[in-house]
């Protein structure tokens, strides 16, 4: 247990439950996430999803179970320091940083041993080698022409762009993605979709939450579906959404909402 | 009998708090501004009260005016000071309140003289005796009864009445409440409005009690109303109320128990620093 | 002469004072309603020092350090409570340090310290010590402002949820302002003691806090040059109208209000209105 080897999972999600008050949002839910994958989190709204992202980033903390990066608990540790272990989260709602430009964004990622520690930050000045850290991800998610622009005036697909790369300038093990196709049209959301799939590629583990099934069912190797804060589904994309149970799920009455929402019912995914 | 008669000084000096107060949460709760000039609608409140009484001879006449004057003041505030700074970040609103505080305060000395005014027949001031050796100013019994009315009524009107509700709701969600059809401005004004009325009540009392009105007489109790505020639990009227009496309490035993180390502006705030250490959500915050 | 040393005395003074207040507010976005207090944590420890026999420049570390050391005791119970909560935080502090000073018979009680030594170093000397420090104050705060230790409290200032997610220690970081601003406060309350050789608890309460605050909100948060010129003219501003005088206050509280209506980034935000510099980023603010 003290030496991870290549088959100890970078992520063990371990029996965790989580409540709030007399609300159960997660439901002792258990999956593994191992090197190279690229998984989908999915279920439909009020699934428990987002809030097994927050339990895994460190915003929640979990009632009862424990997560494990790469062998070590992550129980009780403070988002910064779950960050600096090595996984990154690109956030649903965008936030950049607005009183800087978008290499500046990413550049004060790509600083995190300089900004480890106030001291260490005091006594570095120097940004060369952050800002083109920033210009390798920004060119890897396709925006680097508007490196030295402000995000105030940027669509949302470049700042959903931008969020990835702030992500991955931190080069992290473990990347997480919150709905990073939210909000895009299909074309915009094809496009991410697919650059998404290249990083996982390059070696990158990836966990999505996506409502967007047609693009997850395309990209994702598997799926852990959610519902009502259970898991009810955990595999290979087309056998998971063949399941009845995944499918009675789905096309329940919130799932009927948040695929016209998407502008194509589950049905028509199946045949994509 | 020393602790009926403490406790008795407590309530009387906490319900002047929970009336401040209770104007303070609501801009907080709404606004997420520190209203520091809500102090000057008090002191207002205190001048026209003694004018109006002085000059009609009647003291209710003096409260009803002093409230209406302050009410909108305290609107006045919010559209000119408060309505076009929201979406700057806090500071600035915070700042902007403290610079009208301080000019009101300077503003109420020119105007009126530093010296102070005082009521030339001040009225309820017939002693009642109690029993247990409590005796109490006719008007020092009358705040603790309005103060309780009022709030009650307040609470009453917040949890049955649609625009009650719609208080409660543009809080929560203003966007949602936005959505159902609830002018937030309209909301924002009552809310302004029945704040700065409470305050300006609270004014005539504190001159009807020391009679004396003079310029600086806002600064402490708007202070503690900021502690009492955190204490309470922001925008809750019931909270509000208790942290008020309870820190009212605290002060009256802490000024002779603790008058050799603190004096008693800073033993409201080492109560409330010291409830923070322990629940840093504050007292009777819902966390 | 005298009379102008001793004006610049006080100018000096009052900007060391605000610039170690920019560095929390400033550049870390906290807002801290009770700065005062470590001024005159500093003042009554270099009055006590120099009570007691200690030189004047003996003073000045140990100042700077109980302030410093304070300010991180507030610093980390300020941390425990929610961000709007810090500013009343710091409220009660003041209020706390005054009651308690006040009630010290030790610390002089009612009536205050008086009759602190000679600094020993003349009215020249000592004001040209004054604005040595304040220089160095402003060296610092424009360097941290370059480095990453900037960088990093420019983004919390902004946004320190999304500091968390890029595995920034943001309570640290508070800590570190803290510490650094309320220690150079306690620096600025030493040569406060000295120049004035008499202290009282009132001239470090509530309306101090909030005039210091001003200073930096007037001159424009993070803007070590605005802050500068705000903190010097604001500190001399009833010398230099004796005519105000009587107004003084008036006159103060309505320029923080007209100032925060009409250009909330202070002197600096329209010193950059009337005079753009380039745009450092396309579309972004200049």
């Amino acid at each position: 247990m003290n030496h991870p080897t290549s088959n100890t999972p970078l992520l063990q999600v371990n029996g965790v439950t989580v409540r709030f008050g007399g609300l159960t949002a997660v439901d002792d839910v258990s999956f593994d996430v191992h090197q190279g994958d690229l998984l989908g989190l999915i279920g439909p709204n009020g699934a428990g999803k987002t809030t097994m992202m927050r339990a895994i980033i460190g915003v929640v903390q979990p009632t009862v179970g424990s997560v494990f990066l790469g062998g070590e608990s992550l129980n009780g540790l403070p988002i910064h320091k779950r960050i600096q272990k090595g996984m990154s989260l690109s956030q649903q709602l965008v936030r950049p940083l607005r009183d800087m430009s978008i290499q500046e964004n990413v550049a004060l990622a790509a600083a995190s041993d300089k900004t480890i520690s106030p001291l260490r930050a005091f006594l570095n000045v120097s940004t060369d080698r952050e800002l083109a850290v920033a210009q390798t991800e920004l060119a890897r998610v396709g925006i680097v022409s508007m490196a030295s622009q402000s995000p105030s005036i940027q669509p949302l697909g470049v700042l959903k762009r931008l969020e990835l790369a702030r992500a991955l300038a931190l080069k992290p093990r473990l990347l997480l993605l919150d709905e990073p196709l939210a909000g895009l049209n299909s074309q915009e959301a094809r496009a991410l979709a697919t650059t998404i799939a290249e990083i996982n590629q390059q070696g990158l583990t990836i966990v999505l939450i996506e409502h967007n099934l047609g693009e997850v069912m395309r990209i994702c190797q598997r799926l852990v579906v959610l519902d009502n804060g259970k898991k009810i589904g955990d595999g290979d994309p087309r056998v998971v959404m063949a399941d009845p149970v995944v499918r009675a799920a789905y096309l329940g009455g919130d799932a009927l909402g948040a695929s016209e929402a998407q502008g194509h019912s589950t049905l028509e995914t199946q045949r994509a | 009998m020393l602790a009926i008669e403490l406790v008795a000084q407590g309530l009387i000096q906490g319900s002047i708090y929970a009336l401040v107060a209770l104007g303070l949460t609501l801009v907080y709760g709404l606004l997420r501004i520190l209203h520091v000039a809500h102090a000057a609608l008090f002191t207002l409140g205190g001048y026209v009260g003694v004018l109006v009484c002085n000059a009609s001879g009647s003291l209710a006449l003096g409260f009803l005016i002093a409230a209406l004057v302050a009410g909108f003041g305290g609107v006045a505030m919010f559209r000119l000071a408060y309505q076009p700074l929201l979406s700057k970040p806090p500071y600035v609103a915070l700042i902007a309140s403290i610079g009208l505080f301080i000019a009101s305060e300077e503003a109420f000395r020119i105007i009126f003289g530093a010296q102070g005014m005082s009521f030339t027949n001040p009225a309820l001031q017939q002693q009642l005796v109690l029993g247990w050796g409590l005796q109490f100013k006719l008007a020092e019994i009358l705040v603790m009864v309005s103060t309780a009315s009022i709030i009650g009524v307040l609470a009453w009107l917040q949890a049955r009445t649609r625009i009650g509700i719609a208080c409660q709701a543009t809080v929560s969600d203003p966007q949602m409440a936005q959505s159902f059809g609830i002018s937030l401005l309209k909301v924002r004004d009552i809310n302004f409005f029945v704040g700065s009325a409470l305050a300006g009540f609270a004014g005539v009392w504190v001159a009807l009690l020391n009679n004396l009105v003079e310029p600086t007489m806002g600064s402490v109790p708007s202070y503690k109303a900021l502690a009492i505020i955190v204490l309470g639990g922001l925008g809750s009227v019931p909270g509000t109320l208790a942290a008020a009496l309870l820190l009212g309490v605290i002060e009256a035993f802490g000024t002779i128990y603790l008058g050799d180390i603190l004096d008693r502006n800073a033993i409201a705030f080492a109560f409330l620093i010291a409830v923070l250490m322990v629940r840093p959500q504050g007292l009777f915050a819902r966390s | 002469m005298n009379y102008e040393i001793s004006l610049i005395t006080t100018m000096a003074i009052a900007v060391m004072f605000a610039l170690s207040l920019n560095l929390i507010t400033g550049f870390c976005g906290q807002i801290s309603l009770g700065h005062a207090t470590f001024q005159g944590i500093g003042a009554y420890a270099a009055a006590m020092l120099g009570k007691a026999g200690w030189p004047f420049l003996a003073t000045l570390p140990v100042s700077m350090v109980l302030a410093g050391l304070l300010g991180v005791i507030v610093g980390l119970a300020s941390l425990r409570v929610r961000a709007d909560f810090l500013a009343i935080t710091t409220m009660g502090v003041g209020f706390l340090f005054v009651g308690i000073v006040r009630q010290q018979e030790s610390l002089g009680g009612e009536l205050g310290v008086s009759s602190i030594p000679d600094h020993g170093l003349g009215r020249v000397g000592f004001m040209a010590l004054a604005l040595l420090m304040c220089a160095g104050i402003a060296a610092l705060s424009v360097y941290i402002k370059r480095s990453w230790m900037g960088r990093v409290f420019n983004g919390i200032a902004e946004d320190e949820d999304t500091m968390r997610v890029l595995g920034i220690d943001v309570p640290r970081y508070k800590l570190a302002a803290f510490a650094m601003g309320t220690s150079l406060a306690g620096l600025s309350g030493a040569f406060y003691t000295y120049h004035l050789t008499f202290i009282g608890a009132e001239s470090f309460g509530f309306v101090e806090s909030i005039t210091v605050l001003s200073m930096v909100v007037f001159g424009g948060i993070g803007s070590v040059p605005g802050v500068i010129i705000a903190a010097a003219l604001l500190s001399v501003l009833p010398a230099w109208f004796q005519v105000i005088g009587d107004y003084k206050l008036l006159v103060y509280g309505g320029l923080l209000f007209v100032m925060m209506r009409f250009s909330p980034g202070g002197m600096a935000g329209l010193a950059a209105r009337f005079f753009p510099t380039t745009p450092l980023v396309k579309g972004g603010k200049p």
